[in-house]
């Protein structure tokens, strides 16, 4: 599927604000499954932003605007080509969970085992993993469940959380938006030792009624490590395994190792904040 | 018994044919090839009916421009052919990328210069090309438009070399036209040729309307309401009225003239039957000179006093914005691959036509040497005026081109002489080739739309490069394909 | 509606009206003429009084002789009022509103101006002129019945019908007078003509029986409750169309133009032939020939003009405005 994604971010300030330093992850990652055509990124005031690689893979733009300015304008523009990255007729079982320190010791996964910034691993929510779980051992059919459950008992709603909270408040008052259920995923897997990490990225909503949550926003889900076979997409929002209409920004350990745009200034906290996300497929 | 075939005498000659390849044995291209059959075994009286049909059709629903120059403007029909210049959706989608990089870099460049000026600072461009580029505004300083865009409304020529490469010939960034030909020629089409429309996915143009106005409305200062917007035209006899007319009922908005409007204590207003009424959006169709006799010229009747004064107090949004003319000049053309790599860090998708200017010394003597070679244009002139074709000309032309260059060096640019594509066209001597432009339709207003396709111009005259309406040009349906 | 859009509307449909009523005028005074073909003095004094109604005695001076006549008043692009300059005048103002318009409505207006435009109106004439005068007082009927049938009744159409109203107001009192300024007293044959301008002939037949007088066809013109060219029936229809356009309701005003209306309404509701007589025929037509401009000025100036405008004009000026828009 050949995806065009327009993200943008406006924050306005009551005074001119100064010395403001940027860090963008907009760049969709080119993988097995995602191709990245392009990505023009447009800023303004005007800069020239510089790019490097996190520790986790994902491409980062920085930029800094010493002048004074009330409003900082960011948009990034990326085609996208995509493939399913799991067969729907064939997915992944057959993998058994294994113990949470046989795991650890494996370098690619320990990372996505611990306790992160907003994810934290406790017996409370071991407790709810286990209960989760139930009988199975499979790593996928569990991560589908711990999906499943949450899509289920959770409300999708706005404005009850926000950018700070933890998989903790999540997962005690069972509301929130799509970073939210990621983090509350990310704990449920993480304790019963399924290695599972933050995506951001987005999503095209191609059902008829665009139903989908999280369609005109950047969008975050999960993906958990199944042994021999990689990481696969899980999306709690909305309850589905990840395919051709998911496009990923980049990958970490929460929301804050690929929050799509972090900075900070010197000047008052921004009196408008503003966030526009179109995607569109290019094959209608 | 088989009809005669309409290609038998058709030649390629050495120009890239956008319906054929090889020039002996001529082959129609996979995405023609319906195109092609179509039309080889036409009968000589359905063409004649269908382009009196076509022709009629125009002539009646008022489908017209004005020439100047002519006693009292003369109105007329623009010249419609028949055969559809087709693009595979493959081509269409480059093409779409580049466009869409070119206008946002062009942007950011008018944001640029009316701010920080870094492009200048970085020693990009040299700061006295943009002040003394005519559309230049320096009442546009420090004025923070919505959203940053400048060209909302843009129309890009390109044109494609000997290879069938795309190169872009110029932008047209303050009131392009042409759109609803664009519209008009489709309907056309549907009706000439139902079959042939229906039996190819060609994709839809119908949208640009409604794209339109939803770009419109994003400017509106007002976010509370509905937007009031409007068409301000310079009135019935500017030459492009009928589009003004065409898409103002399109969009379901009224047409004004600058005395409909009225400036009231730095907000505008239009005089209606119930009183006055505050618009929020103007979509002007008039140059910057005579939107405001108070700011610009001092004797322009179709303005409106104290238009500038709301504009720049943000009461009222103008699409294009004022000053967006200095990505027009066709010495910031020259510039627009450098600032695609300066502003986006990108290469650009979509080549210029290698360019003198006139004002470098070096450029200049190349230039003043070689005229029967190039193209030589006045920088900020269009509609093909002020323009000399090396080898077409005469002597005494080339003798006052160097002279005009050698006195406003600034004024001209010269590029060689490209051989424009060619596409089969119904001339007096049966179907022949003729020389073809292209001219999408960019709008920028919360994102950036391209409608597909866009108008094909093409020189109806044999072996002229120009395709200009006022230049006898005609027009020609373009359609997308999707399955190429 | 923007003013100038109302404004606009009102002049093509004045114009369209014009050209209407000038054919007309045109075909039935021709065929009268020919009793007169054979003597240029008494042709003369047959079309003078028709030009002098309708303000053309200049136009066609008298040397020339008048056996061309109705191929001046139709082609001659330096007479405003013939029926090219009012057919261009009218597809002018709906250039300027296309918007407005119905693409049908457009189409046979650009049409008859293209027919017109390219000489086949010409040719037409030469085959006949009254093959031509039929085909434009069908433009005409046809144009009013695409205005009523493909257009909105909303705001716009009402200046349509202001414009239409007042024009054929102005026409049947200009028709109605040529039988003043003539030398003689009318004749039967003068009778006739003037009720074919108005296409009144068979409507006035079946209320007169035949009974062809000067007081029976100016009373039928002027007074005629159900004649839709009947001066009284113009003037309700303008009454009604200002009010429909203010939404004030009948009987009350909101401005000038409604004022004046009402009063003429009352005056020609309640008026009889004798007080005609009283004050001469051609003096009430020319008070409410006055009328009638006075009120397409107070148009203008309650919807198109703003309050501080119309200050500035002054009075005089104004009403030269009027003049000179009425004359164009």
């Amino acid at each position: 599927m050949r995806l065009y994604i327009f993200h943008r971010t406006t924050y306005s300030y009551p005074s001119a604000v100064t010395q403001s330093y940027n860090e963008l992850r907009l760049h969709p990652l080119s993988n097995d499954w995602q191709k990245c055509i392009s990505t023009t990124l447009s800023i303004l005031p005007i800069c020239r932003p510089q790019s490097y690689l996190d520790l986790n893979g994902n491409i980062v733009h920085f930029f800094e605007l010493p002048e004074a300015h009330h409003r900082l304008l960011i948009e990034a523009r990326s085609i996208v080509e995509t493939i399913s990255q799991v067969d729907f007729q064939n997915f992944p079982y057959g993998v058994n969970l294994s113990k949470l320190s046989k795991m650890e010791g494996i370098p690619e996964c320990r990372d996505y085992l611990q306790t992160s910034t907003y994810v934290e691993i406790n017996p409370e929510v071991w407790r709810m993993a286990v209960d989760i779980q139930d009988s199975s051992k499979d790593v996928f059919q569990t991560a589908y469940q711990v999906m499943e459950f949450i899509y289920q008992n959770f409300e999708y709603c706005k404005s009850t959380t926000t950018v700070d909270t933890h998989a903790n408040e999540v997962l005690k008052i069972r509301r929130g938006v799509c970073q939210d259920f990621a983090h509350a995923a990310l704990a449920l897997c993480r304790c019963i030792g399924i290695p599972a990490r933050y995506v951001s990225g987005y999503f095209y909503d191609s059902s008829r009624d665009q139903r989908m949550r999280g369609a005109e926003a950047s969008h975050a889900w999960i993906e958990v490590m199944v042994g021999g076979h990689g990481w696969f997409g899980l999306d709690p929002t909305n309850n589905r395994v990840v395919d051709d209409t998911y496009v990923i920004l980049g990958t970490g350990r929460d929301y804050r190792d690929v929050a799509p745009v972090t900075g900070s200034y010197y000047g008052p906290s921004p009196d408008g904040f503003e966030v526009t996300v179109r995607v569109k497929s290019t094959d209608d | 018994m088989s009809l005669p075939s309409q290609f038998q005498n058709y030649t390629t000659g050495h120009f890239f044919d956008e319906m054929f390849s090889g020039d002996q044995q001529l082959s129609a291209r996979a995405h023609y090839q319906q195109i092609f059959q179509r039309f080889d075994r036409l009968t000589a009286s359905e063409i004649s009916d269908r382009r009196q049909q076509a022709d009629s059709s125009f002539l009646e629903h008022g489908i017209t421009f004005t020439v100047y120059g002519d006693e009292g403007g003369t109105e007329r029909i623009f010249p419609f052919d028949l055969i559809p210049r087709v693009i595979p959706e493959s081509e269409w989608s480059m093409v779409e990328n580049g466009l869409r990089q070119r206008i946002i870099a062009i942007n950011l460049f008018l944001n640029d210069i009316y701010h920080g000026r870094k492009i200048i600072k970085d020693g990009i461009i040299p700061e006295e090309i943009v002040n003394s580029s005519k559309n230049y505004r320096p009442e546009m300083i420090g004025f923070d438009p919505p959203q940053g865009v400048y060209a909302h409304i843009c129309g890009t020529d390109l044109i494609r070399d000997d290879k069938g490469n795309y190169l872009v010939l110029e932008d047209n960034a303050r009131c392009p036209s042409g759109a609803s030909y664009l519209l008009e020629n489709r309907e056309i089409m549907k009706r000439a040729f139902p079959q042939t429309f229906g039996g190819m996915a060609v994709r839809p143009v119908e949208a640009y309307p409604d794209t339109l106005l939803k770009t419109l409305e994003y400017l509106s200062p007002r976010k509370s309401q509905k937007p009031v917007c409007v068409l301000l035209t310079p009135g019935v006899y500017n030459s492009a009225y009928f589009e003004h007319t065409f898409l103002a009922r399109q969009m379901g908005i009224e047409i004004v003239e600058g005395k409909d409007l009225i400036a009231i204590d730095s907000c505008i207003y239009m005089r209606t039957t119930r009183g006055l009424v505050q618009v929020d959006v103007i979509y002007r169709r008039l140059d910057d000179d005579f939107l405001d006799p108070l700011m610009f010229r001092k004797e322009s009747m179709l303005g409106v006093s104290g238009l500038m004064d709301a504009y720049l107090k943000g009461n009222v949004a103008l699409a294009n914005a004022v000053g967006t003319g200095v990505a027009d000049d066709k010495v910031t053309y020259a510039y627009v691959p450098e600032m695609i790599k300066y502003y986006l860090n990108q290469d650009p998708i979509l080549a210029n036509v290698p360019t003198y200017l006139c004002w470098r010394d070096s450029d200049r003597a190349h230039v003043l040497q070689n005229l029967e070679n190039l193209v030589v244009k006045a920088a900020n002139e269009s509609g093909g005026y002020g323009m000399l074709i090396g080898n077409q000309s005469t002597k005494e032309e080339r003798e006052e081109f160097a002279r005009l260059i050698e006195a406003h060096p600034r004024e001209y640019i010269a590029q060689p002489i490209v051989s424009l594509s060619r596409h089969p066209t119904f001339c007096e001597e049966g179907i022949a080739g003729r020389h073809v432009d292209l001219r999408p339709f960019i709008l920028y207003g919360e994102d950036v739309e391209i409608i597909p396709g866009g108008l094909t111009r093409v020189a109806l005259k044999k072996g002229s490069l120009v395709v200009n309406s006022s230049q006898g040009g005609g027009s020609k349906d373009t359609w997308v394909l999707k399955d190429f | 509606m923007l003013s100038r859009v109302a404004d606009n509307l009102y002049w093509m449909s004045r114009y369209i009206e014009r050209a209407d009523g000038m054919a007309r005028m045109i075909q039935v005074h021709q065929s009268q003429a020919l009793e007169y073909a054979q003597n240029d003095q008494q042709l003369e004094e047959f079309w003078q009084p028709v030009l002098q109604s309708i303000c053309a005695e200049s136009v066609h001076p008298a040397e020339q002789g008048f056996r061309k006549i109705g191929k001046t008043l139709l082609f001659s692009s330096s007479f405003a009022n013939s029926i090219f300059s009012s057919i261009s005048i009218a597809r002018e103002n709906a250039r300027m509103v296309r918007d407005q318009l119905s693409e049908e409505l457009w189409l046979e207006l650009n049409n008859i101006y293209l027919f017109f435009h390219n000489g086949d109106a010409d040719q037409l004439y030469k085959q006949g002129s009254d093959l031509l005068l039929d085909r434009i007082t069908r433009f005409s009927l046809v144009f009013q019945g695409l205005a009523d049938a493909t257009i909105p009744h909303s705001e716009g159409w009402r200046f349509l019908s202001l414009g239409k109203y007042l024009e054929r107001a102005d026409q049947t009192s200009r028709m109605l007078d040529t039988l003043n300024l003539r030398t003689k007293e009318p004749t039967r044959a003068d009778l006739m003509s003037v009720l074919r301008c108005c296409i009144a002939l068979s409507a006035f037949r079946q209320q007169f029986r035949g009974n062809l007088s000067l007081k029976n066809v100016a009373n039928f013109l002027l007074f005629s409750e159900d004649f839709p060219r009947s001066i009284r029936f113009c003037i309700r229809a303008i009454d009604h169309s200002l009010h429909a356009i203010s939404g004030v309701p009948t009987g009350t005003f909101s401005n000038e133009a409604e004022r004046l209306t009402g009063s003429t309404l009352a005056m020609v509701n309640f008026t009889d032939w004798n007080q005609v007589v009283a004050k001469g025929l051609h003096q009430t037509l020319d008070e409410l020939q006055t009328t009638l401009i006075e009120i397409g000025q107070r148009v203008f100036e309650t919807y198109v003009l703003l309050p501080s405008e119309i200050k500035s004009l002054g009075e005089r000026s104004s009403a030269q405005l009027a003049q000179a828009q009425q004359q164009q």
